[in-house]
């Protein structure tokens, strides 16, 4: 056994171990997460089941299988629930999905394995998927235009998906247009008034001014009765089909075909069907706005708001952080308070994000942010424009974070370059500054990538200080749009993380939205993983062609 | 004893201690380093005349490599460093107050021990300098690309892939291409800090070939640890042993017939 030890083996297998049980970790965590958030878009099939209850009524329920666990009887009977005849110490339950939330009390329902007497997957059940109050699952029994039946029971699915093609165009028409031309109009009106409010403050709003401002809004609410017009249309016409469904209590539900914005038939689905349903589910998830309070509909305000916050953030941390760093170790004298400094730095890095937070509310949003108010934006007071958490304090918030990380990996990174290179440089006339500024900064760069790379994976992560100063739960628009100047950086933005901690312990539909939880955190974890690649591309790139002397 | 051959050249013999104006190109007076505390260069005095080979011998540590590093104020890099002395440049002390040290190097060039060629294309290398100077005019760059890379003997081996890394060169072009970039900015003293000792034999040649045609255009001050090169390209030869200049001579007369009987016990490889 001595002789073993001595061998060294045991510190192969040490080691191994470790890593083996941090890479274990780290697979176990993104299958869980990929394998629980994928799988929601995944078309489950629709059972049919009837349900005999103790006291011998039936019950016909309509839904998928959301959940199954096994529980002890005796907790059954425990809480009251009245079980004869069954064996056994545990029993299976199943969580139904039933959907239909404006006709049943709760649109998920637990069912005890025994009490199933019959379940069946029929071809015909349908999904309806609608904008508003979640799915419906149900048969359908009709396609109305203007309350007349177009459709029999040959061609009842492509009259189907015929309509609700036609419905979901005319509404993306209408959201186009609210959201673009209506929108500018708006934006427009709203620059308008504050332009008024300007020139009455600086007491310049003459006669002519204002008969010139009236005239513009004037020209601006005409145009805006004109689009209005036209999007009532697109509603009115979208309004025009509806679709009657039968449902699991076996009454006839019409659904309006504007809110209808899919149907699938999951029982009558091959396989490859199924698969191209789920990408086009996934890709619904990502490009989509978020519904019923977040609980359904896609991320993709929030996937914007991550990625363009950290590229802002980006923009800041590295020009502060690279520029200190060079500071640090190429002009600072070599004292006792240059490595004060540095370690002040060091420990930076060490402080609680939420503490950043904190700061960045008392200083940036209200100290920075006010006075800015006061000084450019006096005509939107008492609103305030900075003086409010937005997308801009956020990056900044969040550059200070990761500013040491970047001075940190810039410094190493400055005193890898050989001396002999400086030498060469300043052996032909170059000052100090052009040495940095052709060769050593260069010549660093990936290792500034490197310091970029620690900053976005620690920023993209980072929730707590961003609740303070900048992330709200649904933002009504993105920091980017085509209204002049297109970036509005005092905006209030979402962002995935944000989302999770929203969707997991702030929704009013705890089942509904375990499976967003998932599909969001598998969501953010890819967009860090696709930010990190891009950035250690771009670093490998350097590498190779900064690839020194190393001899 | 070990054979060395003194310089096959014959070149006039000049008077060291008493050079006129015109065949002068450096006057060392006086010259005192410290590091910190120590003494590294004790009160060193030579002349060093213009468009020859001068060689600065003498065992590791002696202060050759310093003694070169001041020429060109490269040591004012190194914070500890203290200099007392001149060093005239025509006429004029490049220790003054008023004498911008990037504008000194540009007239002083220096090639190091490692070859060290910049993270660029060969091209960029070699007018490197120039641009630094503010020239970005193609054609003039082209030309003096040409002409540096034809001076230091690498224009017929590079001239087909200018634009490729100058990290592909092997260490011996790679030198002759530092080279190249220091006579790009055509200056009037080159200092080389043992320009052969990372090389293999056949490239060391080359490079020693190439000193000799250097001196033509430049005045060529060169520190190496080995005897035989400095008997082969130098014309005068200096001596340092301890930070101090033991004996400075022509070529000829220091390995033939030293007046110093350190001078004699070093050559003879007696230590060093």
């Amino acid at each position: 056994m001595n002789k073993w030890f001595k061998t060294g083996k045991p510190y192969i297998w040490l080691t191994a171990g470790a890593v083996s049980v941090s890479l274990i970790a780290v697979l176990g965590l993104l299958a869980l997460i990929a394998w629980r958030g994928l799988s929601f878009f995944w078309p489950a099939a629709i059972h049919e089941v009837e349900v005999r209850a103790n006291d011998g009524s039936t019950q016909v329920i309509i839904g998928e299988v959301y959940d199954r666990e096994e529980i002890p009887i005796e907790r059954l009977q425990e809480s009251g629930v009245q079980l004869d005849g069954f064996e056994g110490i545990t029993l299976e339950r199943q969580l139904f999905k039933v959907g239909n939330r404006e006709f049943v009390p709760l649109d998920f329902m637990w069912v005890m394995e025994p009490q199933i007497i019959r379940d069946e997957t029929p071809k015909d059940l349908a999904v309806i998927e609608r904008a508003k109050d979640g799915n419906f699952y149900g048969y359908v029994v009709d396609v109305l235009e203007n309350g007349e039946s177009v459709a029999n029971s040959d061609n009842i699915r492509d009259v189907l998906f015929e309509r609700i093609e036609r419905a979901v165009e005319l509404n993306e028409k209408a959201a186009d247009l609210q959201q673009g031309e209506i929108g500018a109009i708006n934006y427009e009106l709203n620059q308008l008034r504050l332009e008024s409010r300007a020139l009455d403050l600086e007491g310049k709003l003459t006669e002519a001014e204002q008969q010139r401002i009236a005239n513009e809004e004037q020209a601006l609410r005409d145009a805006y009765q004109e689009l209005e017009k036209e999007l009532f249309e697109y509603r009115d016409a979208a309004n025009r089909d509806s679709v009657v469904m039968r449902d699991m209590r076996g009454m006839e539900v019409t659904l309006p075909m504007y809110r209808v914005l899919d149907a699938t038939f999951p029982n009558d689905m091959g396989v490859f069907s199924k698969i191209g349903h789920f990408f086009v589910q996934i890709g619904k998830f990502v490009t989509e706005d978020p519904r019923e309070a977040n609980t359904e509909g896609g991320v993709f305000p929030a996937i914007f708001g991550t990625v363009f916050m950290v590229l802002l953030m980006s923009v800041i941390v590295t020009p502060f952080g690279v520029i200190a760093a060079v500071y640090l170790h190429e002009y600072a004298g070599k004292n006792a308070v240059t490595r004060l400094i540095r370690i002040a730095v060091i420990n930076l890095a060490g402080v609680p994000s939420i503490v950043y937070g904190v700061f960045g509310l008392g200083f940036f949003v209200y100290m920075v942010g006010g006075s800015l108010d006061q000084i450019f934006y006096p005509e939107a007071l008492p609103s305030p424009t900075f003086g409010t958490p937005g997308v801009m304090w956020s990056a900044i918030t969040l550059a200070i974070l990761t500013l040491p990380v970047v001075i940190v990996s810039t410094e190493e990174g400055l005193s890898r370059i050989p001396s002999t290179l400086r030498e060469g440089s300043l052996a032909l006339g170059a000052t100090k500054a052009e040495t940095l500024w052709r060769i050593i900064l260069p010549m660093a760069s990936p290792a500034i990538m490197t310091g970029l790379i620690l900053a976005v994976a620690r920023a993209a992560g980072e929730v707590a200080p961003l609740m303070l100063v900048g992330v709200v739960k649904s933002a009504p628009m993105l920091p980017v749009d085509g209204n002049f100047p297109y970036f509005h950086l005092d905006r209030k933005f979402m962002h995935l993380g944000f989302h999770i901690y929203d969707v997991g312990f702030q929704s009013p539909n705890v089942e509904a939205a375990r499976p967003l939880v998932y599909a969001t955190s598998f969501l953010l974890v890819t967009v860090i993983v696709g930010l990190n690649l891009t950035a250690i591309g771009v670093r490998n790139h350097l590498r190779e062609k900064y690839r020194s002397l190393e001899h | 004893m070990i054979s060395v051959t003194p310089n096959a050249s014959n070149v006039e013999t000049l008077d060291l201690a008493n050079l006129t104006p015109e065949q002068t190109a450096l006057e060392i007076r006086n010259l005192n380093l410290h590091y910190g505390e120590a003494q590294a260069l004790y009160d060193i005095s030579m002349n060093i005349p213009k468009n020859r080979v001068t060689a600065f011998i003498g065992p590791s540590g002696c202060g050759k490599s310093t003694l070169l590093r001041c020429i060109n104020r490269m040591n004012d890099l190194v914070e500890i460093c203290r200099v007392n002395g001149e060093i005239l440049l025509h006429d004029k002390n490049i220790y003054d107050k008023n004498v911008d040290a990037a504008e000194l190097r540009r007239r002083v060039g220096m090639v190091f021990q490692r070859p060290n060629p910049f993270p660029k294309s060969i091209y960029e290398n070699v007018v490197y300098g120039m641009r630094l100077q503010g020239v970005n005019d193609r054609r003039t760059l082209d030309e003096v690309v040409e002409r540096s890379l034809k001076g230091a003997a690498l224009w017929d081996e590079v001239k087909d892939r200018l634009n490729e890394s100058a990290f592909g060169l092997s260490g011996g072009q790679q030198q002759r291409l530092v080279i190249a970039r220091a006579i790009a900015i055509e200056p009037e003293v080159l200092l080389l800090d043992e320009p052969t000792s990372a090389l293999d034999p056949i490239s060391t040649l080359t490079i020693e070939e190439l000193i000799t045609e250097l001196k033509e255009k430049y005045t060529v001050v060169i520190v190496t640890h080995n005897m035989q090169q400095a008997a082969r390209v130098s014309d005068q030869t200096a001596f340092m042993y301890m930070g101090k200049l033991i004996e400075y001579a022509d070529t000829n007369t220091l390995f033939t017939t030293p007046a110093q009987k350190q001078t004699e016990d070093y050559i003879t490889g007696r230590y060093g």
